[in-house]
């Protein structure tokens, strides 16, 4: 059977609704404005955020487009393998919050790299905050092609008129509005997406044959001896368990490294309501991830039962498709305008962690002397400059769209992750660890992706390789023992360290906690330093070894 | 216990909780087993679940215990500051 052309009929119907949701989101920016007059205000809202609104923002920032377009993609092309991949990335923000969220939200910082800064001094911090420049690149050029390829590909504007066109509007929004609009469109998008998504799911299941449509998420089990039969191998795990394991060094810690997750933490107007936030957070995410796996399984359920094939290339259109297939045009015109909601809310989240990170981490990490006005103006020019820089890296695309966010998960995890982690736990952290674990993890993480140098693999299943999990698995341990070894040594040498900035800190390390005291016995476990760098050591030598696929 | 101790392990137990609860398939790709539950294989069904709702008690637990370490901390910080202490952060 020949390859269908998967677009809306009337682009004009996808344009109008797309324009509405433009209209509302710059609406909601120009009103949540609070005309912010320091850096905290941008980047932080005065911390005045409530749960509600939080835990839906942190949501949404985290569902990217490619809830709406890779995820389903890759269920149809892995099946199981990836609802498991994808099931974990609901911890985020719980073991940000429980781990060191609450003790950066303590300290007030507006970064995780300003916690570098306060933790391990300027050097490192500017380290860190490249990666993570790169981090947030690699993660917002994913939205950035999948809003131009939604364009193009579902309306009919050609890819570079809409990567222009939408790369200003989303940057202009973010710029009006800040954090305290951020914050604010992206709950609404959360409430956008998670109806453009689930309602019209419902539509196809029951056009398919499907008698729990009423509640998409979970009550599609009567489809499930129908789909044995066309595909008896969809329930298979078909990768070793190494693979699953590396998912926790790859993307479960990798995701303590992302810093537009952990900056939703301290928008929080207390440590009571960032807490309550999780929970919003996990309830609205569970709902959608849930029916992201119910998409993926309604669209190998199509594709299987009806023979007609879905093109590789239309992969990432999955849920239009299905959507054109089962709903009226002006539903998959909605469902768009979700699409590109998930887009903008994640992207919006990146373009401000990037302004963060080149006005508050490099510029006045370098020029500390700036006024306040000026480092206002500076973080409006960067986040300007973030968003063009993604929009110049997405004129001629890489060939992978979600496989770039998922390898900056990775790199996250390389570079910052043992940072924020051990300098939070463990007073014995100093700059010397910190500096060589994220120079060195980085590189190495770099150097085994198969982008870089495509002979140097871990794992030499390409998928595995591009995500950045077999990387992970090696870099992330990497990382912790890089740390916690050249720390402990330096440590020894009294050149190196004065006792000045031993105390202080030690200070910092109680106060983040909330304590008022300095107590030498607190955060200071050899012990506890020691069994993470066995465990590391195991999971660094496990991923060296043949994978088995 | 004191409300150190109390933190620290709230955080390692609370933080491998969360690990299993969102990693059901690691554990079932070592220990793997048939039947199903609510009409879907079990192996499906019981990670999706478990990252869901397994993950949203765990949220609401650990938001709970967090609030009462805090408390204790605070009322550490209050006894400490009484008797003299130690240097002040």
């Amino acid at each position: 059977m020949e390859n269908q052309v998967w677009q809306l009929s009337n682009p004009l119907l996808g344009i109008i609704v797309v324009f509405i949701t433009f209209v509302v989101f710059y609406v909601v920016a120009y009103l949540s404005n609070r005309a912010s007059t320091s850096v905290q205000d941008l980047y932080a809202t005065k911390g005045g955020v409530g749960p509600i609104t939080n835990g839906l923002a942190m949501a949404s920032t985290y569902m990217s487009l490619a809830t709406f377009l890779g995820v389903t993609a890759l269920i149809l092309r892995l099946q199981i393998p990836f609802v498991m991949l994808w099931i974990q990335f609901i911890l985020a923000i719980p073991l940000i919050t429980i781990i060191y969220g609450t003790s950066l939200r303590r300290m007030g910082a507006y970064s995780p790299t300003h916690f570098v800064r306060e933790r391990y001094g300027k050097e490192a911090s500017i380290i860190a905050a490249l990666w993570m420049i790169l981090v947030s690149i690699m993660y917002a050029l994913g939205q950035m092609i999948g809003i131009a390829v939604t364009f193009e590909t579902l309306l009919g504007i050609p890819y570079m008129t809409g990567l222009f066109v939408g790369g200003i509007l989303i940057v202009g929004y973010v710029t009006i509005g800040g954090m305290s609009g951020a914050t604010n469109n992206a709950a609404i998008q959360m409430v956008i997406m998670a109806l453009m998504f689930i309602v019209p799911l419902g539509a196809i299941m029951k056009a398919m044959g499907g008698t729990g449509w009423f509640f998409p998420p979970l009550f599609y089990a009567d489809m499930i001896p129908a789909m044995l039969e066309a595909l008896p191998t969809f329930f298979d795990y078909k990768y070793p368990a190494k693979w699953y394991f590396a998912l926790i060094p790859a993307l479960t810690i990798g995701s303590l490294g992302l810093p537009h997750l952990a900056m939703r933490v301290y928008t929080s107007s207390s440590l009571k309501t960032a807490r309550s936030a999780m929970i919003w957070f996990a309830l609205a995410l569970g709902l959608v991830f849930s029916a992201t796996y119910a998409m993926g399984f309604s669209g190998v359920f199509f594709e299987y039962t009806t023979g007609i094939p879905i093109a590789p290339g239309d992969a990432d259109k999955l849920t239009i498709i299905l959507n054109l297939a089962y709903n009226p045009e002006w539903v998959t015109a909605l469902v768009i305008a979700g699409a590109i909601s998930a887009g903008l809310s994640t992207l919006s989240g990146n373009l401000l962690a990037i302004g963060a990170l080149i006005s508050q981490d490099i510029v006045t990490t370098l020029k500390p002397d700036l006024t306040n006005k000026a480092k206002v103006r500076l973080g409006y020019i960067s986040i300007a400059l973030g968003g063009l820089a993604a929009v110049l890296l997405a004129i001629k695309p890489p060939a992978f769209l979600i496989v770039s966010i998922l390898w900056a998960f990775g790199l996250a995890g390389a570079t910052n992750a043992s940072l924020i982690i051990m300098g939070v736990w463990w007073k014995k952290a100093n700059r010397f660890g910190a500096i060589c674990a994220s120079t060195i993890s980085g590189i190495v993480y770099v150097v085994v992706s198969p982008f870089v140098f495509p002979k140097i693999v871990i794992s030499g299943h390409a998928l595995t390789d591009s995500m950045g999990l077999s990387g992970g698995m090696l870099a992330v341990p990497l990382s912790f023992i890089i740390l916690i070894v050249v720390s402990s040594i330096t440590n020894r040498i009294p050149s190196l360290m004065s006792k000045e900035a031993i105390t202080e800190n030690d200070g910092l390390v109680e106060r983040i906690h909330g304590w008022s005291d300095i107590n030498p016995q607190r955060y200071n476990s050899t012990f506890g330093a020691l069994f993470i760098t066995s465990i590391s050591a195991v999971v660094f030598i496990w991923s060296m070894m043949p994978w088995a696929f | 216990m004191g409300a150190y101790k109390k933190e620290v392990w709230f955080t390692i137990i609370m933080s491998l909780l969360f690990l299993f609860s969102g990693h059901l398939g690691l554990f079932f790709s070592f220990f793997p087993v048939d039947g199903y539950f609510l009409g879907f294989p079990i192996m499906y069904i019981i990670p999706i679940l478990s990252g869901w709702f397994g993950v949203l008690i765990l949220v609401i637990v650990a938001g709970k215990i967090g609030n009462h370490i805090d408390n204790e901390i605070e009322k550490e910080n209050q006894e400490n500051a009484k008797i003299g202490g130690r240097g002040v952060v």
